[in-house]
């Protein structure tokens, strides 16, 4: 067990882990889950694609996040794995071992649910400890566990109160107990999250961080939240519509987004669409629609005249009075964010882009509104995509 | 006299509910008790004079030298009655309870038609219902018949005019009283409240004995109590498929209004039912907090 040197919590021990099965292959790294071509398709009148043909592995001890917006399968794929739904077609194994056939409870996961779906007619410490008893543990040891449990996020003292009782945040760390106590081999987050307000919300990041290193447990964490997969993961599958995306680790799916979703859905995005003018070594020419050019870096297979698809995020360019250089155009909106002012500017094509600058004297703003800028970026900052 | 104004202000509102429950629950409660306490008139109805003759009758007869000794007969049927009743129930949860979580299983439009379903049997006069009872249950009625064409007995077994064939009735009359409210409970039941006892390792069995019960466990409540006191005041089926010979209170209150034609000895009997229920539903809701101890609702 590690200990997390940055936060000055009482950390107190975990209950006993199960031995581990993969340090015997000490060659063969088995997945915790693995997926191929996993689809699955709800019946009904008129029948949903939910999940098209995921291919996807989640490795053991990971903080792995599914994000994407609304609707595009999150939850669909969590409960596929938790076993509540039935697979349509495709593959889905636990550390080697196909899951389709095992019902829910004989499956060593357990999740902890958007609204914590806790047992309002049982007291908090029934409630953790209602998967050890099940488990076949003694009732004396299910609790002694159970009290541990509650030890870890801090809520001993109400063990003998009903969830009904308890404010949004306590409950969610008693669901995430209730989750945790069983010690599964994964543990599923369908947007813990998502109910809690800011401040408690950026805490229980930490929280959850902590707690997933120090049980060295894989979590699958699902959030809607871009910013929130990108602090917390070790790696991040980006998923729309049914399909992954992108997996990867945040700063790449952040830097180096492999398609026009990924990059418009985490962070934000100024699009150009643009032709290759000239390719000169290590960088190319690129002219945008608005006519004017855009430095940036040289593309394997792509040749000069190319249709392609450019774009840089707001905090890569720098807004300038001095109109010599870069894109030409017109202050719109100033917006200050506090520890940033951001900028809207008007190009010539009347076409809209968002500049970040840091705020980091008194904030007063580098231009007024209505005043011609120019924006430069540096041509490293620029991502190409294909249209 | 402002005060005034404002209290026929604030009980204006709920003056139709106070007529409904004083026109139809108190006014013939209070005919009821009344008349216990009055004499018998020669046709049947009371004649006007106070007498506690009724209430003596439930427990005392007159024996040949016109002495009082005591008569257990009220109370062996009052036993009786509670007896079958508490069968029924049980026979109504068994029952009844399987068939609330199949229909709230369903999808939303098939579950309306199903509990429209439950409740043709009451399209049909109760009468008719329990004679065909009758046809089912006789000697040489389907049920024998099936049993003894199958090989499984030679003669009839008596079905009929047995305790059991009563309860039979009386479960079949009742069920949907506790279909319904053990149904509107488990609808309102959280379904992801048992894919977490699922995913915590529970059976489907245990999640069930574990979760669905206990937070079903008002409608199992009501359905007992809309089970359980109409049985105890029934004479329908006691009549006709006890034969008469396996009587109710609900029979003898119905004797005493017509052939009996003993108005006062009814009433008392009838308040009797009331007190056999209200002692019944006091240890049952003792027995509730005992075992409910720490619910919070
Ligand atoms: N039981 C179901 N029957 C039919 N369609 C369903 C069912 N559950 C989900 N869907 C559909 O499948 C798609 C994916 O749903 P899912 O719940 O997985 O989305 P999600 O990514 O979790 O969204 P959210 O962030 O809103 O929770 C949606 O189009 C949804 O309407
Ligand atoms: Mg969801």
């Amino acid at each position: 067990m590690r200990l997390n040197a940055t936060t000055n919590m009482p950390l107190n021990r975990l209950p006993e882990s199960k031995p581990d099965l993969k340090k015997d292959k000490q060659d063969v790294v088995i997945p915790a889950i693995e997926m191929t071509d996993l689809c699955k398709v709800y019946s009904g009148e008129t029948p949903v694609n939910a999940l098209h043909n995921a291919n996807l592995e989640v490795h053991d001890n990971e903080f792995f996040t599914l994000l994407g917006p609304s609707g595009c399968g999150k939850s669909t794929l969590l409960r596929l794995i938790a076993g509540f739904e039935t697979v349509t077609s495709g593959n889905l194994k636990l550390f080697g071992e196909e899951l389709s056939a095992l019902p829910p409870e004989k499956r060593p996961i357990n999740t902890v649910f958007q609204h914590y779906s806790l047992f309002p007619h049982m007291t908090v410490l029934e409630n953790v400890a209602f998967g050890l008893r099940r488990q076949g543990k003694s009732e004396r040891d299910a609790k002694m566990t159970a009290k541990e449990m509650l030890d870890l996020v801090q809520l001993d003292q109400y063990a003998q109160r009903y969830p009904k009782q308890l404010s949004g945040g306590q409950q969610q760390r008693v669901a995430l107990a209730r989750a945790l106590a069983p010690h599964p081999r994964v543990l599923l987050l369908d947007e813990p999250l998502s109910a809690l307000d800011l401040k408690l919300r950026q805490s229980m990041r930490v929280e959850l961080k902590r707690l997933q290193r120090e049980t060295s447990i894989t979590f699958v964490f699902v959030t809607h939240d871009q910013e929130e997969a990108l602090a917390m993961s070790d790696r991040i599958a980006v998923l729309s519509n049914g399909r992954i995306q992108q997996v990867s680790d945040p700063a790449t799916i952040y830097e180096h987004p492999e398609n026009r979703f990924v990059a418009d859905f985490i962070g934000d995005a100024n699009f150009f669409d643009a032709k290759i003018d000239k390719v000169d070594g290590e960088f190319t020419r690129y002219r945008l629609s608005t006519g004017d050019i855009l430095l940036g870096p040289t593309t394997e297979a792509r040749s000069e005249g190319a249709e392609v698809s450019i774009f840089f995020r707001p905090e890569k360019a720098t807004v300038s009075l001095d109109l010599t250089g870069g894109l030409r155009g017109r202050v719109k909106d100033i917006l200050y964010l506090g520890d940033s002012t951001e900028y809207r500017i008007y190009l010539a094509d009347q076409s809209e882009i968002s500049l970040k600058a840091e705020n980091l004297k008194d904030g007063s703003p580098l231009a007024e509104v209505g005043t011609d800028v120019a924006v430069s970026v540096d041509p490293n900052a620029i991502r190409v995509l294909s249209r | 006299m402002k005060s005034l104004r404002a209290l026929l202000v604030t009980y204006a509102g709920v003056m139709p509910s106070m007529l409904m429950l004083v026109g139809f629950l108190v006014l013939p409660l209070a005919i009821i008790l009344v008349f216990s306490f009055l004499t018998p008139g020669p046709y049947g109805g009371v004649e006007p004079q106070v007498s506690v003759a009724a209430y003596v009758k439930l427990f005392f007869q007159k024996d040949l030298y016109g002495d009082l000794t005591f008569n257990s007969s009220v109370l062996e049927i009052a036993f009786r009655s509670v007896k079958i009743a508490a069968i029924s129930v049980l026979g109504c949860v068994l029952l009844g309870a399987p068939v609330a979580y199949y229909i709230a299983q369903q999808p939303k439009r098939r579950r309306n038609t199903l509990l429209l379903l439950i409740t043709i049997p009451f399209w049909t006069n109760l009468l008719i219902r329990t004679y065909s009872w009758i046809i089912i249950l006789r000697d040489n009625g389907l049920v024998n018949n099936f049993l003894i064409s199958a090989n499984l007995t030679e003669a009839p077994v008596k079905l009929l005019y047995t305790e059991g064939s009563v309860v039979i009735g009386l479960v079949y009359t009742y069920v949907p009283f506790m279909i319904l409210p053990i149904y509107a409970a488990l609808e309102r039941l959280d379904a992801g409240l048992i894919e977490a006892a699922r995913d915590l390792y529970a059976s489907k069995w245990r999640s069930v004995t574990s979760v669905v019960i206990p937070l079903a466990a008002p409608g199992f409540t009501a359905g007992s109590i809309l089970v359980f006191i109409p049985c105890l005041g029934t004479f329908v089926a006691p009549e006709l498929l006890g034969g008469g010979k396996h009587l109710m209170l609900g029979s003898l209150v119905q004797m005493q209004f017509a052939a009996g034609r003993n108005w006062p000895y009814g009433s008392a009997l009838a308040m009797m039912i009331m007190a056999v229920v209200l002692v019944c539903l006091t240890i049952f809701a003792l027995n509730a907090r005992k075992t409910g101890g720490g619910m919070q609702h």
